[in-house]
């Protein structure tokens, strides 16, 4: 009985090694397939202050929208759909809400809406849906609909019935964060004076960190264990001291072997709604930084999405069992090559 | 998916700490507490059972679950305390939502198969409360040996798990209360449920029992007399409407 205390919840991590030069790298295919991110981290070792174009990109990262008690139906509505959502400008998340106890609500770049409800909320809405792979226990349902699809269409069958039941019948509302595309703002404004809205900048936190003890890392994907450096660079960007001091009980990371002190390091992350566009910029000015002779030979660039999101990479549903991790980590090295690390856990599907 | 509840959080005379209770439970993530009216029955002078004292008295403002949007929900529960073992059995018969398995002691019986699955037919769930087992190290195994030997009769099914706690500091956060239940012998699905969908339908059962078998259920109507018009109340809810007998199904 006591068998299962030995187990631990389910993750999944995928490693992967390529480089740049190759042609057939899906790099920048399994960077777009996560639409939301919260949080990027870097990690520059012996950097001691950010490179300037490195901080340009960070101030250009668009601002993002939270909507209070945004009606869902709203999305529905039809001059939004023809300006915003058929022309792939706007994508969103429902905010406050849990995956594992609340309905939540997401709206993909594709136009696709994803609802994940609970079975009385199903119930009331009277739209087609799946049940949850996850959650099957507590009757989950996964709705995903195709707002760009000619069922969809407006005036149709599928979209009169959706938005009934988003109107009349289940009525749900949630606080809404809305990430704004290029050439999106316009059509957004009509959705926005009609609620109680507010703007976000990105918070931007860096910190040096001075004798920091790092792995020798090379473009070898055996150099280092992938649970024990994704823990390092864990431990790095939470200030978690990995000395393991003899008289401090507090944490006994440590730093995975063969090591090298650097003078400084730093640490530098950006948390919102950030696009897939964004984290491409953000490699492509990590590449840049390493193309200067380093004295290490190596960034990392970790990609936090989000927690409660309905969404994980691609479409593919995501929950919470106890901890709803999903993240990739990318160790880009001087000679094009990269490793990446993509983890999610126990209510998860594989990552691509 | 239903939301975190804590079914068990202990009543004190003192506003305070209840309202630092309420407080700590939402920080920690519940949506729904229950407090905790406990009534033991003496033989020697007429019961009195406790009155719960209004919401609003204890707290005047519901503080927001950590995570999300909407305020804590409190509600009230009243627990009657058994003294004599036998009843058990009894137990299994009475109208009741919950059976609380006693941690203060080893139980001196064993769950038999047929009573649990009785009781679990009708929605009854089994309650265990760990809050004794933060306190004090006997009760520790005593609370897990009790909760190990009801799930081996049970099998994790209609099982919640909740804190009778009476300080903030004995309240645990839900994630944390999972793990417990692994303790105990429940699966991960199973914890993870005992302290959310089945404390759900603990709740929906209990607001069932006044109701005919959940379909049928009466509502005071408002009957506040409008003082602009000085005409009497639309609605009366004293008497219903008299039925008229229709006279073309009169037999001949």
């Amino acid at each position: 009985m006591f068998a299962g205390l030995e187990r631990t919840p389910r993750t999944l991590l995928v490693c992967e090694r390529s480089s740049f030069l190759d042609d057939k790298n899906r790099l920048s295919a399994q960077v777009e397939q996560l639409h939301f991110n919260y949080k990027v981290s870097m990690l520059l070792p012996d950097c001691s202050s950010a490179p300037s174009h490195l901080e340009a990109v960070f101030n250009s990262i668009n601002s993002f929208y939270l909507i209070r008690k945004l009606p869902i139906h709203e999305l529905l509505d039809i001059p939004f759909l023809e300006t915003a959502v058929h022309q792939g400008r706007v994508s969103g998340l429902s905010y406050g809400t849990r995956i594992d106890e609340d309905n939540c609500v997401a709206l993909m770049p594709n136009g696709h809406l994803t609802l994940s409800l609970d079975k009385d909320s199903f119930e009331l809405l009277g739209v087609e849906g799946k049940p949850s792979r996850f959650n099957q226990r507590t009757n989950n349902r996964f709705v995903s609909v195709d707002l760009t699809d000619s069922a969809m269409a407006p005036g149709g069958r599928g979209y009169q019935r959706l938005v009934k039941g988003l109107r009349s019948r289940l009525q749900l509302k949630t606080d809404f964060l809305l990430s704004r595309h290029p050439g999106g703002g316009a059509s957004l404004q009509a959705l926005l004076s009609r609620y109680d809205w507010s703007e976000h900048r990105p918070e931007i936190r860096s910190h040096t960190l001075q004798d920091l003890s790092c792995p020798l890392l090379t473009s070898d994907l055996q150099s280092c264990d992938p649970h024990r450096l994704l823990e390092w660079l864990g431990a790095v960007d939470a200030h978690v001291s990995c000395e393991n001091v003899s008289n401090s009980f507090l944490s006994s990371l440590v730093c995975p072997e063969p090591q090298s002190r650097t003078s400084g390091a730093l640490s530098v992350s950006v948390c919102g709604l950030l696009r897939p566009q964004d984290v491409q910029r953000l490699i492509q000015q990590a590449r840049a930084y390493l193309e200067q002779p380093q004295v290490e030979p190596w960034v990392s660039l970790t990609v936090h999405g989000f927690v409660d999101s309905p969404v994980s990479w691609g479409d593919e549903e995501h929950g919470v069992l106890k901890g709803g991790e999903l993240f990739y980590s990318l160790l880009l090295f001087q000679d094009h090559t990269y490793q990446l690390h993509l983890a999610t856990g126990a209510h998860d599907t594989c990552p691509p | 998916m239903a939301v975190f509840m804590d079914l068990n959080v202990s009543f004190s005379p003192e506003k305070s700490r209840m309202k630092s209770l309420i407080e700590a439970a939402a920080h920690l993530g519940f949506s729904t507490v229950a407090i905790n009216y406990v009534f033991e029955p003496t033989a020697k002078k007429k019961p009195e059972i406790p009155t719960p004292t209004p919401i609003r008295e204890l707290i005047d403002h519901l503080p927001v679950v950590q995570g999300r949007s909407r305020p804590i929900r409190v509600l009230n529960r009243l627990t009657v305390v058994m003294s004599d073992s036998s009843h058990f059995a009894a137990c299994m018969l009475h109208d009741v939502d919950i059976i609380c398995i006693s941690v203060t002691e080893k139980l001196p019986f064993f769950f038999k198969r047929a009573p649990v699955n009785g009781a679990v037919d009708r929605g009854v769930a089994f309650e265990v409360s760990y809050s004794a087992a933060i306190r004090d190290s006997t009760r520790r195994r005593y609370t897990i040996a009790n909760a190990v030997s009801l799930m081996e009769s049970c099998k994790g099914k209609n099982v919640i798990l909740s804190s009778a706690a009476e300080k903030p500091l004995e309240l645990r956060g839900p994630y944390d209360i999972t793990n417990l239940g692994l303790l105990f012998g429940l699966s991960e699905a199973d914890a993870k449920e005992a302290v959310s969908s089945t404390c759900r339908s603990v709740v929906l059962h209990a607001e069932s029992r006044k109701s005919a078998s959940g379909i049928i259920y009466t509502m005071k109507s408002c009957s506040e007399p409008s003082s602009q018009q000085g005409a009497p109340a639309a609605c009366s809810e004293d008497t219903p409407a008299a039925k008229r007998a229709r006279p073309h199904l009169t037999c001949d």
